[in-house]
């Protein structure tokens, strides 16, 4: 079809009823605060399109429901995997009778999923032409790939068909992957909802399409798609099907989920439907008006349903509204550029001297994190003391950060080192040239109350702020590129180990994941030996003296980790907010009448 | 008419030529680049300009704009940047909800607009005259956003009336239930500058010298205004609105974005705040075209309608 | 000689309009305000945080939940250094010891006059200092906008030829540019956050409407006798543009000027919600509607509502005035 009759036929297609789109039965539905942009694992790079492939596709792994901290479990795979001596080489077993979902590019025949399918899968993350932008889970790790990438850089096409050493299914049902140096980690990765099997015909047949035709052998299939407007996943009816058996130790809450869901069949409902909600205002209020039946982007008005001492209001609590509590594993923090010189003029809040040290810590000591946690996040945050947030393997709850909100002493200290205060009642940098702060943020409203925060902060120890508004993107590539001088960052765990979170201030990822652009050697030395080490009390060592030579360093601030408050209906069983997996969709059931 | 018609043709290429110039440069030159925000988390150089490769900007300036003037010519600016989908697709099917609100909205406060405004014009320099301009004064003082989170809130919160955002499945849903709180609003807003407007435009024609030969030849008050003045009202009414109609798809975005309304105006948002580029040129050229041709269909329906009018 | 009776005739015309009248008075009322916040007379301290988060209006009572927070550990020791040393440590311990005691707690207000935002500061004072910002921007503003039209339309009127195609085509091409990207393109050319940014990027996308009404004006008085006639005694064509022809339009040039002021301010509000208006520095209605939508959720309805009146009574005053000036200096539109 050409582009204009398409044009047309979309058109009026987008007035005209669209055949029956609604999945019968339990239907579970929900909302994303922030528009997807498609299903392909490959090419997709936020996380609430990240969140539909989780439903949609089988990755290697996955993790236990119940288990905190969160625990691997296989799943595409029919037991964990088999790992060589050397910690190099790992062998997955896939199980037999898995299938795709239906659809025409298989031509009518049941299309068994295979060992290649997950060699292919992992391939399209080195194609250039993917420009996947989680590459990163991959490259450098797996022998033989990034020779393979180099050619289809200079050749213009990538070679899906050439064997390579480090990826290889000597049977249909066998998968051999050989890493280039031993990594602890990598089981995550498989683990990860983006390395879900994909099927290469679909892949072919829909080709740049292929974001909005996802096929895949996952408990869900996609049934309606209104772009940044209505997903609707149904059941996928030749799913292999799973058992809900899972332990919940002494958790009593976990222990009333397990007693009404032991031994269904999952997934128990029929489908789900996931409508765009931007505001607040209209997500709340459709969950108030049972219009949706799980709601947990509630920050911004969490004071109206929550009490002060973090439990739900009496009047929800009578309507049988169940909220499930848990710490986000994210954390949040204020990020000084460490480094010399920004573009081609100095940094005044860079380098290891002194004095330099002296101005970071003075800033971190004005900065009110109570008073963000009060009244930014609404009092749904705790104070994270630690890089790695709770329900992260090595995560310290008994760690006490160094830096106390202390202004007085933060204005004694500027006062020492010799930042004295001009005739505007700024404070000059020592050698008397003027000293500006320059805060970048964006130009939201959620930002502009870290602005007023930060200034509050500044003002109060003398300190010249300029505030540098950027959109987003551009916001993303002055951060990466050392360009910010101050800023507050976040990070979300992709895999729920500390390494994923020490790893922003290590030296070598300047200019990708560590913001401070800090380099360290200190620093970098324990990274490298914890890195090598499985979570346990001598990497917890490790990670004390690189959180404590990060604080003396005072490179960052730490400031929150948000909680989750997840809101259902009462009919909802068998839901908790698990810190690593988006799909709790798969483990719950709809049930009119509650016994509970 | 017909060699004005050629004329104005021809010089739609000039001023589309500085649209697309202006366009062009200005978003490469403070447009933003995309390809940080589409590496995701961990972008490295090789990521990066990978990506830039991709997507063609790495290209010198003379091929891209080669490549944007023949898309213009073809009319396919090709997927956007960070959902792959087409964007004729995008454009496609994003119409259909922009206009479900927009047809409703303009025929709704134009009728009304067009009623208060001849009964204010009717009488006068009356009380009542005086008093509805001064309350359409007021409305309009109060801003679109306070009408748009006070509406939402009473209406969709309080009393429960209608969805407080979201859009369903057939045309009568959108249309009955979806729709209406978002067409209220921009009544509201707009019903007092119509108001206003229309009745300026009313009050234009009473002073005519037809008017005062009607009324000397004994017609009926009721019969000047409601047969001769309307008559000739319309022509500038009907025109404005049509003046209005570009700027007003692709300016809707306040109410969509509220409302959830999957229309072009929020389409414009998102791909500003992702300098997704391929959207952003596509809405540009096509606003452009369309107020171009709707500036040239009022100009001739002046022409056609009263014969004295000049062309130039 | 005949001008000033001309607006003398206007004036006398516009006082007759007890309601125009009545508006200028609100509008000068505004003006004395501003004057007050600019010189630091009022609302100099609107950025303290003088009252409790989210301080109900007085008349409404104190508020019966304030979102606290668990008491601050306070004292909560590290357990040990984990043998890094803190090269700022003897510098602390130092400065902990000159110290004296705790430090003043801050009592806050319960309530305010017209409530407080989140942060505690006093709404009406914010109101009145927005008022300033808020006029500033768009006085300042309209006066960009319709300089430029007015320069620009001149030349186009008068010149004609070349130099009207000239300001055609650029009408045009910045006609059909959607408004939004227009407002990015100028907010991403001024690096600069602030009063200024919008300032510059209401007026250089304003001038349109403008330049049309002046364009068609010079276009009708070029051919007039007195231009005639002043060019037949050597008059320059800038001289004749804007000695000879410009008071004779300045009435529409006055009232354009005045639609402008209206329609900026409410610009403004749009554009600071959109992320592009003022800074943290600064608080205008925009910034003030901007925090409502989020406030109006938690049932904390005293800043929009402070916010819309104070902005409502002022436009209103503002366009009854434009209104009536420009029925009294052109009599025919009645």
């Amino acid at each position: 079809m050409n582009t204009a009759a398409r044009s047309l036929a979309l058109l009026l297609l987008s007035f005209a009823a669209a055949a029956s789109a609604q999945p019968e039965g339990k239907v579970l539905r929900v909302t994303f605060q922030v528009a997807e942009t498609g299903f392909d694992p490959a090419r997709v790079h936020d996380y609430y399109s990240g969140i539909v492939i989780e439903a949609i596709y089988d990755t290697l792994l996955t993790y236990d429901y119940l288990a905190r901290p969160a625990k691997l479990v296989p799943n595409a795979a029919a037991a964990m995997p088999e790992v060589s001596a050397d910690g190099r080489t790992y062998t997955f077993r896939i199980r037999k009778g898995i299938y795709f979902a239906e659809d025409p590019v298989f031509k009518g025949k049941r299309r068994e999923l295979t060992a290649q399918d997950f060699a292919y899968s992992i391939r399209r993350f080195y194609d250039p032409r993917n420009r996947s932008p989680y590459a990163f889970l991959f490259t450098g790790k797996i022998v033989g790939m990034d020779e393979l990438a180099e050619q289809a850089k200079k050749s213009g096409r990538f070679d899906y068909q050439a064997p390579v050493a480090g990826l290889q299914t000597p049977d249909s049902h066998t998968l051999v992957i050989r890493l280039k140096q031993p990594d602890i980690n990598f089981p995550y990765v498989v683990a990860f909802p983006l390395t879900g099997a994909v099927a290469r015909e679909a892949i072919e047949a829909y080709g740049d399409e292929s974001p909005s035709h996802p096929v895949g052998s996952g408990p869900f299939l996609l049934k309606r798609y209104v772009r940044s407007s209505k997903i609707v996943l149904a059941r996928n009816p030749g799913y292999r099907g799973k058992t809900w058996n899972f332990d919940p130790g002494d958790n009593p809450r976990f222990k009333q989920i397990a007693e009404r869901m032991r031994g269904k069949r999952l997934p128990a409902i029929d489908g789900v439907e996931i409508s765009i909600m931007e505001e607040t205002q209209s997500r709340w209020l459709a969950f108030q008006r049972a219009e949706t039946d799980i709601e947990y982007q509630l920050w911004d008005v969490a004071p109206t349903f929550m009490t002060d001492d973090g439990r739900l209001k009496p009047e929800f609590v009578r309507r049988g509204i169940q909220l499930d509590r848990t710490v986000d594993a994210e954390i949040t923090y204020l990020a000084f550029n460490m480094q010399d010189r920004i573009g081609d003029t100095p940094n005044p809040v860079g380098g290891f001297r002194k004095e330099r040290i002296a101005l970071r810590r003075a800033i971190a000591m004005a900065y009110n994190v109570d008073d963000q946690i009060r009244i930014i996040r609404k009092g749904q945050a705790i104070r994270a003391q630690y890089p790695i947030p709770p329900g992260v393997a090595g995560h310290d709850p008994k760690y006490v950060g160094l830096i106390p909100y202390d202004p007085r002493a933060a204005n004694a200290l500027l006062d020492r080192y010799g930042y004295k205060r001009g005739a505007d009642g700024y404070r000059r940098q020592p050698n008397g040239e003027p000293l500006v702060i320059r805060y970048t943020s964006t130009p939201t409203e959620r930002d502009r109350q870290f602005d007023e925060l930060t200034k509050r902060a500044l003002d109060t120890i003398g300190l010249r702020m300029e505030i540098q508004k950027e959109r987003f993107p551009e916001y993303l590539k002055a951060q990466k590129q050392c360009r910010v001088m101050m800023g507050v960052a976040a990070w979300i765990a992709d895999y729920p180990d500390g390494d994923n979170f020490m790893q922003l201030l290590y030296g070598p990822n300047i200019h990708e994941s560590n913001n401070a652009c800090y380099d360290s050697p200190e620093f970098n030395r324990r990274y490298q030996r914890s890195s090598q080490l499985p979570a346990g009390p001598e990497r917890d060592g490790l990670y004390h003296e690189m959180t404590r030579i990060m604080e003396t360093d005072s490179a960052w601030l730490l400031l929150d980790s948000r909680m989750r408050n997840a809101l259902q209906q009462p009919w909802v069983v068998g839901f908790t907010k698990h810190p690593v997996l988006h799909v709790e969709w798969l483990y719950l059931d709809i049930d009119p009448k509650p016994a509970y | 008419m017909l060699a004005y018609t050629l004329r104005r043709l021809w010089q739609f290429i000039p001023t589309l030529a500085g649209v697309v110039l202006l366009v062009f440069f200005l978003f490469n030159w403070i447009g933003g680049d995309p390809a940080y925000l589409l590496a995701g988390k961990i972008p490295n150089p090789e990521t990066i300009a990978n990506i830039r490769r991709q997507l063609g900007v790495d290209e010198p300036y003379a091929v891209q704009l080669w490549i944007f003037l023949k898309q213009i010519l073809t009319g396919d600016f090709g997927v956007s940047w960070s959902t792959n989908e087409r964007v004729s697709d995008i454009f496609a099917t994003r119409l259909g909800p922009s206009v479900t609100v927009l047809i409703p909205l303009l025929m709704i406060s134009t009728l009304l607009g067009m009623a208060a405004a001849m009964l204010v014009a009717y009488v006068r320099g009356s009380l009542t005259d005086r008093s509805v301009m001064v309350a359409c004064t007021v409305a309009q003082s109060v801003s679109i956003l306070v009408y748009i989170l006070v509406f939402q809130y009473f209406f969709a919160y309080q009393l429960g009336w209608f969805p407080v955002q979201g859009w369903g499945v057939t045309f009568a849903d959108n249309l009955f239930r979806y729709a209406v709180l978002a067409i209220v609003v921009g009544v509201a807003v707009s019903l007092a500058p119509d108001i206003r407007l229309y009745r300026t435009f009313f009050l234009d024609e009473i002073n005519q010298d037809y008017v005062r030969t009607a009324r000397a030849k004994g017609l009926s008050e009721a019969r000047v205004m409601w047969v001769h003045v309307l008559r000739n009202a319309a022509i500038p009414i009907v025109t404005n609105i049509l003046l209005q109609l570009p700027g007003l798809l692709a300016g809707a975005f306040l109410i969509e974005r509220f409302f959830g309304i999957p229309g072009i105006g929020r389409e414009v948002i998102l791909a500003v705040e992702r300098s997704d580029f391929p959207i952003i040129k596509a809405v540009t050229v096509y606003v452009a075209i369309a107020t171009m041709v709707v500036n040239l269909v009022a100009d001739l329906l002046y022409k056609a309608i009263d014969p004295r009018v000049q062309l130039k | 000689m005949r001008e000033s009776s001309v607006w003398a005739l206007a004036w006398r015309r516009f006082r007759r309009d007890r309601l125009g009248f009545f508006s200028l008075i609100v509008v000068l009322l505004y003006l004395v305000v501003v004057l007050a916040t600019a010189t630091g007379l009022v609302a100099r301290d609107w950025q303290q945080e003088a009252g409790v988060s989210f301080a109900p209006p007085t008349f409404l009572g104190p508020g019966a939940d304030t979102p606290q927070l668990a008491k601050r550990a306070e004292g909560a020791q590290a357990l040990s250094d984990y043998g890094i040393p803190d090269p700022l440590g003897p510098d602390l311990a130092e400065i902990a010891k000159g110290l004296s005691g705790a430090s003043a707690n801050e009592t806050r207000a319960p309530t305010l006059a017209l409530g407080g935002d989140k942060w505690g500061r006093d709404v009406l004072k914010k109101a009145v200092k927005g008022t300033e910002t808020s006029l500033f921007v768009g006085l300042a503003a309209a006066a960009l906008a319709t300089f430029l039209g007015t320069l620009f339309g001149a030349q186009a009127g008068f010149r004609g030829g070349k130099v009207d195609d000239f300001f055609n085509w650029l009408y045009s091409v910045l006609t059909s540019i959607p408004y939004l990207l227009l407002v990015l393109a100028v907010a991403a050319v001024v690096n600069q956050k602030g009063v200024l940014t919008v300032i510059l990027i209401l007026g250089l996308t304003g001038w349109t409407g403008i330049f049309r009404l002046i364009r068609a004006e010079y276009l009708k008085h070029r051919v007039r006798e007195y231009v005639l006639a002043a060019d037949a005694i050597g008059a320059s064509g800038a001289r004749r543009m804007f000695v000879h022809i410009l008071p004779n339009v300045s009435h529409v040039v006055l009232v354009q000027l005045s639609i402008c002021v209206v329609l900026f301010i409410k610009s403004e509000v749009i554009l600071t919600f959109l992320g592009f208006g003022v800074g943290v520095d600064t608080v205008s209605w925009g910034s003030m509607l901007a925090e409502a939508g989020s406030e109006l959720l938690l049932g904390k309805w005293w800043q929009l509502t402070a916010a819309t009146v104070a902005m409502a009574i002022l436009v209103t005053a503002f366009s009854l005035f434009t209104d009536a000036m420009r029925d009294a200096l052109d009599p025919r539109l009645k």
